[in-house]
């Protein structure tokens, strides 16, 4: 007969991670599996070539919650943006101490700063996008993006760019619109209609927003479109260009380089165009699986200093993933273990 | 042969039920005869069956399938949660590889092919039947874990009968049952009403939430509430039996039932109050007809059923300011019609023969009416099992079946099974038997078209299965001992599996092959000293469900590894003492570390650590001249642990139940 035998309490001892302080690196945000509450986050010395794994949980004995959909780091800390826990977790990025906690979201995606005390938090189902306060940690405001025309139909709010004194969102989930925010009035002053279900987009060093959408999900009554790059002119608000790729295509994780002027995007491999001239893209790491639809990458992450390029492949997204290394001239030069589905790169920078 | 089938529907079976109201131990439910005759039919040899003992029925009437299961039987349950959706592993298999039949007619639905245990209380079951791997062809394909039959039957002798039982528990939990029994020596009928009730709110430390503390800047973790988890389960089964002259038996069974059940927010959740509410409600009619006509070595079986089940779920997301707006909304009917032609006839010289041909039609109208997602497909599918058995000599027995199956018009290939019994020593239940078996698995409609991820390019699953074992039943006096033990191997390609997708939704996969093999034990025994009675159930299993899909990729850790959350090791144990109208019952059910990976990652967060599960049950019958009381405590979690069953869902400590049980 067996009694009492049941290991809890194994789960919650503190094992803090022994990481010398001080240098700049890498933190790779892993979203984990929907409903398992096995987010993490890695922390990656790009020095000394040493990953330090579940860092969060490990310092503080505290999940770090469900689906990590992404992370922003100002200054010392790291605001890491938990889906399906409704809450940004605040840590510190030299520590990895749990310092706080933005709650009272509804399903927050990603966290876009405009200065200290004001930042943005889009949204998939508030029908609005969140203003906060990340140093009180407490929300200030809301814009919102619903649609009076549709009671049950709101603007699903994803990834943001800043142009000025404009914050341009996607508006990823069944929809094809790209928001336009005056951030003085926090007021929605404009929309702009691209391919389906656009996903993630990035500002060039001349103004011009590049939107990335997925097409859409095939069989849905929204209807599927082939997956495309718009570019859009900042200043007028204005689409200049739209470039599609061949319908079914997988299209996902759009980056800029440091100086803003090479795009990097999944397409099964990774691609990279340069913003300006003819839009050509060319493969610069060739995807490791060529069976799989998606190329089996899953994130993309470029080193604003040295261009060094970080893609990260979630393999079966039920085990820990990969993460290669590649030099910006595309030569590998490290690959490393991370947690599950690895979905954000964050750069630490040298303080 | 007739005489033995006969006489097991009529007079056996119901004296199984009847014999612990009459004596209220369980030491003479099994007359010896029985075992005997049970473990050596041709018609089971080479198939490996086990029964859940009625008694451990009674005992559990308040419980849910999944519950009975997991105490009394070697198939893992994977238990979302109090009240929550459980799920079936058997021998290593995925939920959709049992295929559960209640009276005859399939339970599991076609759309996503699996049976959530919870919502089959033990109220409407009389028998539990397992026909473990592949010996389930006898009743349906793509089992390739195995096929559960829950059975209802009639009482012919018995007089009439009212039974009601009340519950009462903590979290807010009550049960009710109404149970009467009435008719003439030629038409029965047997109503059963039943309700469950549970808030479900128990307290737990919420370890996903960190409270910094303004002083000492330590991260402490608030009590919490289950909140949002609240079932209700209410339901009827009506049963009409009617004998049609000497050789005819009419029978119509209806079980209608609905359930409610609030679903709990992720307990890491810190968002607005009124967010993320979820609820799922279930309401199921079935219906089977089924005339059987015994001839002198022959058995025609007619049966027709019918099915219809709804299914809706909500999330609602009530925000502040501005409403409550459904996040998902979705409304699934499925209709099912079942039909059925049986016929076995008994040849000289030990033959016996049988045949089947299943028509059964499914249709399927799914939609969420936020994302207009969804889709609507019927679904034909036309079975014909073939089977023929011989017996040699008293000591070996021969069993060879066959099915044969086209579903929407699309002929699958054979599936046969070759098995045997070969008994040891003349006039003794010490039996070796073995099987090999061939079997197949469609993809269901779910997995084909659910949108999104629905994959139409899936392949079937198919496979070879194997076993071996050893069966001995023995008795004497007032001792009794029934062991069994067998070891399987199940070689399944093409095994389906929904995985992430880097769109962040799930989508089916073939994997190139998975491998379940492992070792089943079980033992029963009864003792009777005196006025004290022992019995006693024990079951083990080991089982080992490795995934030999091709890497997908460079660092694919995946190859060679045991299937996520299916424990090497498992097994329960009962214990139970009478003395006069006292009762003790311990229970414990246990199984080992289980992984959330496929690729097997002992990561100290997502460890999910050996389970051990006690409970108690104390209980005394008071009987009066007219009628008696059975009244009984249960303790649940006995030694107060915390623990979870899947990742970070809390669970809660000791509860207790009470119970009454009038019979008239």
């Amino acid at each position: 007969m067996v009694s009492g035998c049941m290991k809890d309490d194994e789960l919650w001892k503190h094992r803090p991670v022994p990481v010398a302080q001080g240098y700049d690196g890498l933190f790779i945000v892993c979203e984990g599996n929907f409903m398992y509450d096995n987010a993490s986050v890695s922390y990656y010395d790009i020095h000394h070539n040493k990953v330090y794994n579940d860092v969060f949980y490990q310092t503080n004995a505290l999940p770090l919650g469900d689906v990590a959909q992404s992370a922003v780091i100002r200054d010392s800390l790291a605001y890491i943006v938990v889906n399906n826990s409704g809450k940004i977790v605040v840590m510190n990025t030299r520590t990895f101490r749990y310092e706080g906690k933005i709650q009272g979201l509804v399903s927050p995606r990603y966290i876009h700063f405009l200065d200290s005390h004001k930042a943005y938090v889009s949204d998939l189902y508030a029908r609005s996008l969140a203003v906060i306060d990340p140093i009180t940690m407490e929300i200030t405001g809301q814009i919102s993006v619903k649609t009076p025309e549709n009671y049950s139909y709101q603007h699903p709010t994803e990834q943001m760019v800043q142009y000025e004194n404009r914050v341009y969102v996607t508006c990823w989930s069944f929809d094809n619109q790209v928001l336009v925010i005056d951030a003085s009035a926090d007021a929605v002053i404009d929309s702009i209609e691209v391919v389906k279900q656009p996903s993630s987009l990035a500002c060039d060093r001349y103004g011009k927003i590049w939107v990335l959408s997925d097409g859409g999900i095939a069989g849905s009554p929204y209807g599927q479109e082939s997956p495309g790059l718009t570019r859009i002119d900042a200043l007028s608000a204005v689409i200049e260009d739209t470039f599609r790729f061949d319908p079914g295509d997988k299209l996902l994780e759009l980056k800029l380089n440091g100086t803003g002027d090479t795009l990097y995007f999944i397409h099964s491999d990774v691609y990279r165009v340069a913003v300006r001239g003819d839009f050509q893209p060319e493969v610069f790491i060739q995807r490791n699986r060529r069976n799989f639809p998606s190329g089996g990458f899953y994130a993309l992450g470029v080193d604003p200093v040295t261009s060094e390029v970080y893609v990260a492949d979630a393999i079966d997204y039920v085990q820990r993933g990969w993460v290669y290394r590649y030099t910006a001239a595309g030569i590998l030069r490290d690959t490393f273990q991370v947690g599950i589905n690895p979905g954000t790169f964050c750069f630490k920078p040298k303080l | 042969m007739r005489r033995m089938l006969l006489s097991f529907v009529v007079v056996i079976l119901p004296l199984l039920v009847n014999a612990q109201f009459a004596n209220g131990t369980a030491v003479d439910l099994q007359p010896v005869e029985i075992i005997a005759s049970r473990n050596f039919l041709p018609e089971e040899a080479g198939m490996k069956t086990s029964r859940v003992d009625t008694l451990i029925i009674m005992d559990k009437i308040n419980l849910s399938l999944s519950e009975l299961l997991a105490e009394n039987t070697p198939v893992f349950i994977k238990n979302n949660g109090r009240g929550a959706l459980s799920t079936a592993s058997f021998r290593g298999t995925s939920a959709a590889h049992t295929q559960v039949l209640w009276n005859g007619i399939p339970v599991n639905t076609p759309m996503a092919g699996m049976v959530d245990f919870s919502l089959v209380p033990v109220y409407v079951i009389d028998a539990v039947e397992l026909k473990h791997g592949a010996s389930g062809i006898a009743d349906y394909s793509g089992g390739f874990g195995g096929v559960i039959q829950i059975n209802n039957f009639v009482d012919w002798n018995q007089r009439p009968e009212v039974k009601y039982l009340q519950g009462l528990g903590s979290f807010g939990t009550h049960n009710e049952y109404l149970s009467v029994k009435a008719g003439t020596a030629t038409f029965r009928s047997h109503t059963r009403l039943y309700h469950t009730y549970s808030c479900n709110d128990f307290p737990f430390i919420n370890r996903k939430i960190g409270i910094i503390d303004s002083i000492t800047g330590a991260i402490i973790n608030p009590s919490d509430t289950n909140h949002n988890a609240d079932y209700r389960i209410a339901g009827v089964l009506q049963e009409f039996y009617m004998k049609a002259g000497k050789h005819d038996i009419v029978s119509l069974r209806y079980w209608g039932q609905g359930a409610q059940r609030a679903i709990p927010r992720i307990t890491s959740y810190e968002g607005p109050e009124g967010v993320g509410q979820s609820r799922q409600q279930d309401i199921d009619h079935k219906g089977v007809m089924e005339w059987n006509h015994y001839g002198s070595v022959s058995l025609l079986r007619v049966r027709t059923g019918i099915s219809h089940k709804t299914l809706n779920y909500s999330l609602v997301n009530t925000i502040a300011g501005t409403g409550a707006y459904p996040a998902v909304s979705s409304h699934s009917f499925v209709k099912s019609l079942f039909n059925g032609l049986y016929y076995s006839r008994s040849l000289p010289k030990g033959f016996k023969l049988k045949g089947a041909f299943d028509w059964n039609i499914h249709q399927v109208v799914t939609e969420d009416t936020v994302t207009k997602t969804g889709y609507s497909k019927l679904r034909h599918e036309q079975s014909l099992f073939l089977s023929a058995y011989k017996s040699f000599a008293g000591r070996l027995n021969l069993n060879f079946m066959t099915r044969l199956e086209r579903v929407d018009g699309k002929l699958l290939p054979v599936i046969p099974f070759v098995g045997f019994d070969y008994r040891v020593l003349p006039e003794q239940t010490l039996l070796i038997k073995g099987h090999i078996a061939r079997n197949y698995h469609q993809p269901t409609l779910n997995d084909l078209f659910w949108v999104p991820g629905g994959n139409p390019d899936l392949r079937p699953e198919h496979g070879i299965a194997g076993e071996l074992g050893m069966e001995m039943a023995w008795a004497s006096g007032d001792v009794k001992l029934h062991l069994e033990g067998s070891a399987f191997y199940n070689d399944i390609t093409d095994w389906i599996i929904w995985l992430p997708d880097f769109k962040g939704y799930w989508e089916p996969q073939n994997i190139a092959r998975v491998v379940s093999k492992g070792v089943e034990l079980s033992f029963s025994g009864s003792l009777l000293l005196g006025s004290v009675g022992i019995n006693t159930v024990a079951n083990y299993a080991f089982t080992r469900a490795i995934n030999y899909g091709d890497p997908v990729a460079w660092g694919d850790d995946a190859y060679g590894k045991q299937l996520a959350f299916i424990p090497r090791h498992s097994g329960n144990a009962m214990f139970k003492v009478t003395f006069r109208s006292f009762s003790v019952t311990y229970q414990h059910n246990s199984f080992s570390e289980r992984y959330t990976t496929s690729s097997n990652d002992r990561i100290q967060r997502d460890w999910l650590y050996p389970y051990f599960m006690n409970d108690l049950l104390l209980g005394k019958r008071f009987v009066f001249p007219r009628f008696s009381i059975d009244a009984e405590v249960k303790i649940y979690n006995l030694f107060n642990e915390t623990y979870h069953t899947v990742l970070f869902t809390p669970m809660p400590k000791r509860n207790y139940l009470l119970q009454i049980m009038i019979t008239l």
